[in-house]
């Protein structure tokens, strides 16, 4: 299971960049196109046992679950337990 | 529409950088990766340094931005520079995402401590850092055109030159994604010139923060061409100035 952005909704404040970064997850990175969106690297992204970038996260809907589209922002209860 | 005071200054600037950018230090490794010289080493020592170099853009803009006040330029002026900030962190965050997946160091931390990505004091790349930073008590325009007149142009022209020809696919998609941000850097330097710069006295001083900028931009230049290249050459002369009080 992962996470993804919605660029709808997302403002790029990089809050989850800075969070994955400071943890040494480096899930999220800067996209190499000239927009240069922040994306998440479903591989190296731990969610659910880490919901830091959730917690950060000022946009709501911005950030969902992968698999079935559910947004996490902001962050349900059980995020909170992870 | 009238006519803007400082425009012949800025056509100025920039012809004289787009020339210098014809030749730079920077040649002979766009020739190395032309020709498929350019290791994987070599690349990781060409992404190292230039993210050093990015992250230091912290501390001089940190430095340029106390030189604003309150009414010294509009608004529009301000938000081109903190649009030019963020530019400039995102391409930071490009070459150490870079840096992480090349599995070069394996934390942001490690980056710091990793001899291609660590700051030295001595050296040219330190020397260009200082300089830019030693413009913060200059009038905002003054510092502006010796960067974004200056090594702005000449960076554009040998990122373009080189993302043509290196092989490596991130690489030459971090270096082709900024062209336009790097576009717009030189743009609105060439906007505040035009706008801002209107007595003999402020474009005197303007060619010289970009004479100057540009040498020292150079001397990082060569000093990267030989890390990358793994070689030592002299390094190109420095103009002597004379100062007076």
């Amino acid at each position: 299971m992962s996470l993804k952005v919605d660029h709808a909704r997302c403002t790029e404040c990089r809050m989850c960049y800075i969070v994955c970064r400071e943890l040494d997850i480096n899930a999220v990175y800067v996209a190499l196109e000239p927009l240069h969106r922040i994306e998440i690297d479903l591989d190296a992204c731990t969610y659910p046992g880490c919901t830091a970038c959730l917690m950060y996260c000022p946009a709501e809907g911005s950030i969902v679950e992968a698999a079935t589209g559910r947004s996490m922002v902001p962050p349900p209860p059980e995020a909170w337990q992870a | 529409m009238a006519e803007l005071p400082g425009k012949a200054l800025a056509e100025e600037l920039i012809g004289r950088s787009e020339a210098e950018s014809r030749s730079t230090p920077f040649e002979d490794v766009i020739a190395a990766a032309r020709t498929g010289m350019l290791d994987g080493d070599a690349l990781n020592r060409l992404i190292g340094r230039l993210w050093t170099l990015e992250r230091m853009f912290y501390y001089i803009y940190g430095g340029w931005g106390q030189g604003l006040e309150i009414n010294d330029f509009p608004p529009s002026i301000k938000y081109l520079f903190s649009k030019q900030i963020v530019d400039e962190s995102t391409h930071e965050m490009l070459y150490l995402d870079l840096l992480l997946r090349r599995k070069l160091v394996p934390t942001q931390k490690e980056a710091f401590r990793h001899p291609y990505g660590q700051f030295s004091v001595d050296s040219a790349l330190a020397l260009y850092v200082f300089s830019l930073r030693n413009l913060a008590t200059y009038p905002h325009p003054v510092r502006i055109a010796a960067l974004n007149l200056g090594p702005k142009i000449v960076e554009f022209a040998w990122m373009a030159a080189l993302a043509d020809v290196v092989a490596d696919p991130d690489l030459k998609a971090a270096f082709t994604s900024q062209q336009v941000e790097n576009r717009s850097h030189i743009n609105m330097g060439r906007r505040i010139v035009e706008e801002f710069v209107a007595k003999p006295v402020d474009a005197e001083m303007c060619r010289w923060a970009c004479r100057v900028a540009a040498q020292d931009y150079n001397r990082f230049l060569h000093e990267l061409a030989d890390l990358v290249l793994q070689r030592q050459t002299p390094p190109p002369p420095v103009q002597r100035v004379r100062v007076t009080d």
